[in-house]
Formats: C-alpha cells, structure tokens, sequence
C-alpha cells in the first residue's frame, strides 16, 4: 500500500486542493461514467482520498455503477439553491475512501444551473477534501459541460474505435478548444475573429486554428502570442475505450497525431481499456470492474491508467528535455 | 505553432532528429493509417484535398528520412537555415514508461513482475506491442489458431506440451520477452492444468 495522502494530511492542516479530473467526450454511451467509477475506484483502493461526481444532470447514472442505489441527496440540490455546500452533498460508497456526489432528481425545466452558480460549482469542486476529484460530464457540448471540462488541465476525453465516437469527440475538443481561446483573448476585435471562426463556414476563409492565428497575429501581435501560449497549456488527454485489436490500440495515436497537426494542441494518450464482458457484467452487478473483477484485462488497463494519473504532469516540454523521453522500441 | 504546410519533414512524420530509422518505420506506417482514406481518425476533421496533400507530404518525407545519406544531406540544409525550431516528443511513446513508479500499490505491477506468465498475459504484451494475431502467425509461422488457444487458455485443443512451448518461445521472443522464461511458465501452467484434468477426467 503505498503512502496515504490523506493519512499525511492529518486533519489538522487546511487541505491541499484537490486535482480535478473531468472526464468527456461528446458522445454517449462510449463509457466515460464506466471509466470515472473504475478509476477513482482504483485509485481509491490504493489509499487516496478520491470524490466521483456526477456532472451529467440530465442523464445521472454514476451512482448506479458505484453501488448506490438511491442517493438521498444530488448536485441537483445545489443547482436548485436549496443546499450551498457542495460537501454536505458527499455520499458514501460501497467502496473505501471513495465519495460521491450523485446527480439524481434533477428539475427537468432546468437542469444546467445559471452561469453564476457554474462559477461557483467549479470553485467548489476544487476544495472538495479530496486527492482526486472525478468529473463525469455528460454528452455534447452545451457550454455548461464545456466550463466543467476546462476546471483543469487534466481533462480527459474517452473514445470508442467507431466513427461517431471519433467525430464527436472532435466537436467536443473543437468546442473546448474555441471556448478557451475567446476566454483568453482580450481585445474585443479578436475576439469577434474567434467568434466568427467557431462557424466552420466562416466568410473569411479560416478553416483551421493555424489560419486564425494568422488572422489574430495580424491584428494583434501580443493577442498573437497569447494565442499560442493557450494553445500550448490546452493539453487533453485521450483514453481509447473498447478496445477490441491491437489496430484500435493505435487510434490513440492517431488522434493524437490530428490533434498536432489540425488543432495544434498536444493531446496526451493515457492508455486503452479493451471490450471486455467483464464489464458488462460489473455494471450490471452495480460494482466497479476493479472490484469485481481485479483480474481481469480491463481492470489491469485501468490499473495503468490510474498510475499514469499519479504522475505530476509536466509542462509543455522543451526541447532540452526530449534527448531523455527518445527510448527507441516503444511500440 | 506551424501550419502543415510549414513543417519540415521530421515534424511531418512527428519524429525526433535522432529517430532510429525503425522509429521512421514505425511513424510512417502510422502516419499513412492516420491519413488514409478511410481512416477513422483523419476524415472527420481533414478535407479530401488537404488529406491528400498530407499524404504526399508524409511520402516525401519518408523519402528522404529513410535513407541516411538524403537524411543526414536533409539535416545539413536545415543546419544551414538555422532551424529545427519546435521539435515534438515523438509521437508514440512506450506506454509502460509510467509503470514503474513508486508508490502506486497496483494488482496489475504485482502481476506483471511476476514470474507467471498466462494467455491474458501473453495477449497484454501482444496489444501493447501493437500487433494482431495474424502478425505474430506470420513472423512465427505458428498456425493463428493455435496462437487464439494460447492466448485463451484452451489447453484441451493444444498439441503435446514440447510443441506448445515452441509455440509460445516463439510467440514471446516476437513481443521481445524473455522467451525461456516466459514459455517455461506457461507449460508449467498447461501441465499443471492437463494434470489436474487426469486426475479428474471430465472437470474443466
């Protein structure tokens, strides 16, 4: 077992903030509910202090896969107004140092809160008294999703080997990935350029972000380098779910690669999780694979997953530090 | 941050300087996949005509990274025009670098330094590499179906234990394991279970 951050802290000290991890993707139903439970489930096991928290109030199911049937209380009641402490809204779960906050009973005439209350969710999130803080967020790209998913640097985004899943998660990332830049653009003229290419038939001919940089340095050359210092802290990381051949191993990659060369952004792989039954059949017994079923492949994928998760990440790299990363025979 | 267009070729083929020439190899089949007709990551976001124009790029640049007099010709030239500006991490990075820190307890550390070596095992190290079973039936000539039954356990449709160490010595030192370690462990494992099934016909 290894150190305890939660042991080290004590209780005395003010909690250090927590590390957010929302996990999107655009698309439903690729498993990104599945991948939340298991990995603070892993990392739980292995003695961090870790919350899931449901994000998706319109179609709220984490509960269900970390073994809580009927949450008594849900971020509902915080969009609602009726509870202010995001931690009064902790559950506990069937599982060991792991919480959750549940997204049941929602007010279906509006379930996203105001942006104010947006705000003050994601400020909340990070003090949650935890190591890690998992964010399911739900399908597509409504702006609330999208203010979730830029909490940290560590976003994740989950695919599955199958063309609407791929497709989906560009739209997803394209959408983070202009939403962040208008954010930290400032003057009002760049800003009206960003917006007018968000339209991907925009009159101005800029198809790619490459092309808007262009067009921003033009106006601007300090917006310019504003521009591309986003770009470079903008680093997605990308988890390939259902993985079935050693050919939908290298679809990480692959998007990877696009990422660079269309969007310009350096997207992370952190691992694949293969199809297994397995996981089929934890989801339906409600408990996380990792507890069920510690042996299996996808519990082991998971595994590496959670350990890469561990790792501070670093920044953008430089190029002193390549000469160290070049191990020949990686796969 | 560099449009396509302004890259050069070991930022097209996202290759480090010093690549290997296998790590050239290795990118450039990706590269071709990733860029290919119908690929599943490209055609969402590349047009027909930028795609193509990708793909010549990615050729070309092959051409010349391949070979190490055009390459080291092809490094002079940049030398000369004082660039080499952004180079990338390569693309394609061992996944187990992260494996071996401290402090994680995990099942999987605990399996995968251990001396057992089962199918699922066996089939980890094969996705990991990136290679299908039909790969590892061509480079080892062990008919694909036999290696599915190691893979799967199916000891019961598996030939004596002298052959099905071949089978797996092979099949290991293709995924650059230590094959004598890894085929001992794994017919001890079939002997064990062919035992047991003697000892007691008909229980699986």
């Amino acid at each position: 077992m290894n150190a305890n951050l939660g042991a080290m802290n004590d209780g005395r000290e003010p909690h250090p903030v927590a590390r957010v991890i929302p996990v999107g993707g655009g698309k439903g139903g690729v498993g990104k509910t599945f991948v939340v439970a298991n990995l603070a489930a892993r990392l739980a096991h292995d003695g961090y202090r870790v919350a899931a928290v449901d994000g998706d109030l319109e179609g709220a199911n984490l509960h269900t896969c970390l073994g809580v049937p009927r949450p008594r209380c849900s971020l509902a009641d915080f969009v609602a107004e009726r509870e202010d402490d995001i931690a009064k809204l902790l559950l506990e779960t069937p599982i060991e140092n792991l919480q959750l906050i549940a997204a049941t009973a929602s007010n279906l005439a509006t379930p996203q809160p105001s942006h104010a209350r947006r705000v003050r969710l994601v400020r909340a999130l990070r003090r949650i008294p935890a190591d890690f803080v998992f964010v399911d967020l739900g399908a597509g790209t409504h702006p609330a999703v999208m203010d979730y998913f830029m909490i940290g640097e560590d976003g994740v985004v989950v695919i599955a080997p199958e063309p609407t899943s791929v497709e989906n998660a560009y739209a997803f990332l394209r959408a983070a990935f202009y939403r962040r830049l208008r954010l930290a653009m400032v003057s009002h003229d760049v800003r009206t350029v960003v917006t007018l290419a968000m339209d991907e038939r925009n009159e101005r001919g800029i198809r790619t972000p490459v092309d808007l940089l262009r067009e921003i340095q033009a106006i601007d050359s300090s917006e310019g380098a504003r521009f591309v210092e986003t770009m470079r802290a903008f680093r997605p990381r990308i988890i390939v779910n259902e993985v079935r051949t050693a050919e939908d191993i290298k679809l990480g990659f692959s998007v990877r690669s696009v990422c660079r060369k269309y969007f310009g952004i350096d997207a992370e792989y952190l691992g694949y999780i293969n199809h297994d039954e397995a996981a089929r059949r934890s989801v339906r017994a409600r408990r996380p694979i990792v507890a069920a079923h510690p042996r299996s492949d996808a519990s082991i994928y998971i595994a590496r997953i959670a350990r890469k998760l561990l790792v501070p990440r670093p920044s953008a790299p430089s190029t002193a530090q390549l000469g160290a990363r070049m191990t020949p025979g990686a796969p | 941050m560099k449009s396509v267009s302004e890259q050069d070729h070991f930022e097209i083929l996202e290759v480090a300087p010093d690549a290997s020439r296998e790590e050239v190899e290795r990118a450039y089949r990706l590269a071709r996949s990733t860029y290919a007709d119908d690929s599943l990551a490209g055609y969402s976001v590349f047009g027909e005509g930028d795609a193509q124009a990708l793909l010549q790029r990615i050729d070309a640049a092959y051409r010349v990274l391949s070979n190490d007099e055009s390459r080291r010709a092809y490094v002079e030239s940049l030398r000369a025009e004082g660039s080499f500006a952004e180079v990338l991490p390569p693309l394609v990075e061992e996944f187990t670098q992260a494996d071996a820190l401290p402090g994680a307890d995990v099942l999987a550390e605990a399996e995968e330094e251990s001396d057992e070596f089962d199918g699922a095992r066996l089939r980890r190290s094969r996705m990991r590499c990136g290679l299908e079973i039909e790969e590892i039936a061509e480079i080892t000539k062990v008919n694909p179906t036999y290696l599915r039954s190691i893979e799967e356990e199916r000891f019961s449709e598996l030939p004596a234990a002298v052959y099905v160490r071949g089978f797996v010595s092979a099949y290991a030192s293709c995924l650059g394991l230590d094959a004598r370690r890894v085929a001992a462990s794994y017919v001890r494992r079939l002997e064990e279970r062919r035992g047991a099934e003697h000892r007691f016909p008909g229980r699986r």
